[in-house]
């Protein structure tokens, strides 16, 4: 695909912001830990050596105590399958990720419930959570939630608002009156309540999961994003270069697709970063207040929640707020570059 | 007198605009941006149509290529009324009728390199393969005096006398017939203007085109009609031979917008009586004659008839249409070619 000139001056000119590229840079490179948060963070080993065999337990399946010759049928415990190994002297190896315990796991089996100040010693690198979990793992882990969730966010807003705003902008007339009618309707009505009801209404056992979530949210969140596209299609649509199109023949769907969207979806871009950062902002605060994900699934809202509520147990609150704050800032320097690389009233070239 | 058939013919065109107000967006009023225009067009033929800037030429231009729906009349296209033709059937009569825009740098999409924007008519109507569609486009770019290797820059990459040539080799792709320029060199300097007029003159002779050429500049439209049309408030108040326009010019806004003609040696007394009054609105157009508010000549009958647009020259010369009530002298009239038309005047 080649770039329109107007893409690449942008894209030159945000590579030159250096806080927001700087900024992008760091997000990307947390995202992809996140995403292979398997290697570097789980209670599973990377790699297995027993009886000149190699095992690859990360993303395969579950692996008996019986097969490495404990004498349980349940998951292995690589830590203690470790340790065993290494004081056998058999030629059997386990290599385990840098911090080797899972979002789930109780890292204590067996003892007291407390929270654990950070303890590297140990691997727990932020501590344990008031039941033993890693906190490492679960920030982790609830960052690639968050980071699902906002793609899963951004691309269901934008597909409908796109959509309907699209088309309210360009076909006008009783459809565009009557859709803007219902937007302002849905969008008076509470939010948090609708979700509280939803959850309610569920029938007993039915997780409310990331898809289910995902779609109460979005169905919310949906209507800014149509205001946005009516008005700036209906702008594009009056400008000359759509009614040459016209003129030559060209019908609804080539205007819309060849001309209309791809001089609005410039502006659309400069949007991302801050629906993302309303993503994440929706799912930590859903999770605070217990509405969120189900338990015992890791997420940020809830570290805050049970941070917050362990005041003596500082570590948990200050990894679950710096983290929440350091990716806002993130996103929010990397949204401010964007918006300055795209700035209308410096990429138009004539006028 | 037979002349051959007219390319283009529009008969009491009416394009109304409803203002709307309230949630429901109700009708609170109609704007008669064109309100009851005729006229014919001959093949190969120039026809001028000037006015203030809001007079509805705009408008009007955009009716006859359908980008607009008219509100009633009909606009018979090599006999073809397009008035109420709906989009799959206007499609391949939109070969032979184009449109050139007033400013290039709106009319042309700025993501799209010179080759896609004038290789879209071709794909648009499914005309040659790709790479005959690249032939003409080498051809259009020769025709309209552009290097070839424009086809891969961008239009912000050209002057604005260039991407107007490049609106023009678009609107020639599809071999029209009729083109309607709207105000082709409005947004153009003043010093390549006659270029680009040069090059629509060469290529009406070339392809034997129809132009429908809408200005508000009286000087652009002097060089390059055959006849003229003056339009105020939506509607014609004279039709001429362009010569004849200037020389005789009939209706008095007509004659205040001759008048307003900068001239190379400004005189030190340019009477100026348009400057009473603002062109009015058509949202509610005055009754009787449109232009009263702001005739000196206006009498009663003036503001309470509509005057018809009506012959004035024996059938011997060309057509001379006005719509005045009254045969007015030009030495009633303050104009600054007053005194030496007085004696050829044949009004009475
Ligand atoms: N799409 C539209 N909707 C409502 N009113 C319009 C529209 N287009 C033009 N008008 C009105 O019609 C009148 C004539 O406009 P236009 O044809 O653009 O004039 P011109 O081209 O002579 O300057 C103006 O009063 C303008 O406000
Ligand atoms: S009809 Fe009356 S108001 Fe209209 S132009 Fe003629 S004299 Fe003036
Ligand atoms: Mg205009």
């Amino acid at each position: 695909m080649r770039l329109s000139p107007q893409a690449q001056l942008q894209l030159r000119r945000f590579r030159s912001l250096k806080r927001g590229y700087g900024s992008f840079l760091i997000l990307v490179f947390l995202s992809v830990l996140a995403l292979l948060a398997e290697l570097l963070v789980s209670n599973r080993a990377l790699l297995v050596r027993y009886q000149g065999h190699f095992f690859l337990p990360t993303y395969g399946a579950i692996h008996p105590g019986r097969d490495f010759g404990s004498d349980y049928a349940y998951e292995v415990d690589y830590r203690e399958l470790k340790d065993r190994f290494a004081a056998e002297h058999a030629g059997n190896w386990v290599l385990m990720p840098l911090v080797p315990y899972g979002p789930n796991e109780n890292c204590y089996a067996g003892q007291n419930f407390q929270p654990r100040p950070p303890d590297a010693a140990h691997g727990h690198y932020l501590g344990t959570d008031q039941i033993n979990r890693d906190i490492l793992a679960r920030l982790l882990y609830g960052f690639r939630n968050s980071l699902l969730f906002s793609a899963g966010f951004v691309v269901m807003v934008y597909a409908i608002g796109i959509a309907i705003g699209c088309a309210m902008g360009y076909f006008g007339g009783w459809f565009d009156l009557g859709m803007q009618r219902i937007v302002e309707i849905w969008s008076l009505l509470p939010f948090l309540l609708v979700v509280i009801i939803v959850r309610a209404a569920l029938p007993a056992g039915t997780s409310f999961g990331l898809g289910l979530l995902l779609f109460v949210v979005v169905a919310f969140a949906w209507t800014g994003m149509t205001y946005f596209m009516r008005s700036a299609t209906y702008r594009e649509k009056s400008r000359d270069y759509v009614a040459a199109a016209q003129v030559l023949g060209a019908g609804p769907v080539r205007v819309l697709f060849h001309h209309i969207l791809p001089n609005i979806l410039s502006i659309l871009v400069t949007f991302l970063p801050f629906t993302t950062a309303a993503a994440i902002g929706s799912l930590t605060a859903l999770d605070y207040l217990g509405f969120g994900l189900p338990p015992p699934m890791p997420s940020w809202g809830e570290l805050l929640r049970e941070g917050t509520g362990n005041l003596d147990a500082p570590w948990i609150v200050a990894s679950a707020f710096c983290a929440l704050s350091f990716i806002l800032i993130l996103i929010t320097f990397i949204g401010e570059a964007i918006r300055e690389a795209f700035d209308p009233k410096k990429f138009t070239l004539y006028r | 007198m037979s002349s051959p058939a007219p390319i283009l013919e529009v008969r009491d065109l009416k394009t109304h605009f409803p203002v709307r107000g309230g949630i429901w967006l109700r009708s609170v009023a109609t704007c008669k941006a064109v309100d009851g225009v005729s006229f014919q067009l001959l093949p190969g033929e120039t026809l001028g149509l000037v006015g203030e800037s809001g007079c509805g030429k705009s408008t009007l231009g955009k009716s006859i290529v359908r980008l607009l729906a008219p509100t009633a009349g009909s606009i018979r296209f090599e006999g073809v009324d397009l008035a109420t033709l709906g989009r799959k059937k206007l499609k391949p009569i939109r070969r032979h009728l184009q449109m050139i825009f007033q400013d290039p740098a709106e009319s042309l999409n700025a993501r799209h390199t010179v080759g896609q924007i004038l290789e879209e008519p071709f794909i648009i109507h499914g005309i040659g393969s790709a790479e005959e569609r690249r032939a003409s486009i080498d051809t259009l770019l020769d025709k309209v005096g552009l290097p070839r290797a424009a086809a891969h820059r961008y239009p912000f990459e050209f002057s604005g006398g260039q991407r107007q040539r490049i609106g023009i080799a678009r609107a020639l792709a599809l071999q029209p017939r009729l083109i309607i320029c709207d105000e082709p060199v409005s947004a153009l300097d003043v010093s390549i203007q006659s270029q680009v007029l040069n090059l629509l003159l060469d290529l009406q002779r070339e392809f034997h085109l129809s132009y429908l050429f809408i200005t508000h500049n009286l000087a652009v439209v002097k060089h390059v009609s055959d006849r003229i049309a003056v339009m105020y408030l939506g509607r014609i108040v004279e039709l001429s031979d362009a010569e004849d326009l200037y020389a005789r010019p009939r209706h008095p806004y007509t004659r205040a917008l001759i008048a307003a003609i900068p001239e190379p040696e400004p005189r030190a007394t340019r009477p100026r009586f348009i400057g009473t009054g603002d062109l009015p609105s058509p949202i509610n157009p005055p009754p009787g004659c449109p232009f009263h508010p702001r005739c000196p000549h206006a009498t009663d009958l003036c503001r309470r008839e509509p005057p018809p647009l009506r012959e004035t020259s024996s059938a011997a010369e060309p057509s001379h249409a006005v719509a005045c009530h009254y045969d007015l002298l030009p030495a009633a009239i303050p104009s600054p070619l007053g005194a030496p038309q007085k004696q050829e005047s044949r009004d009475t």
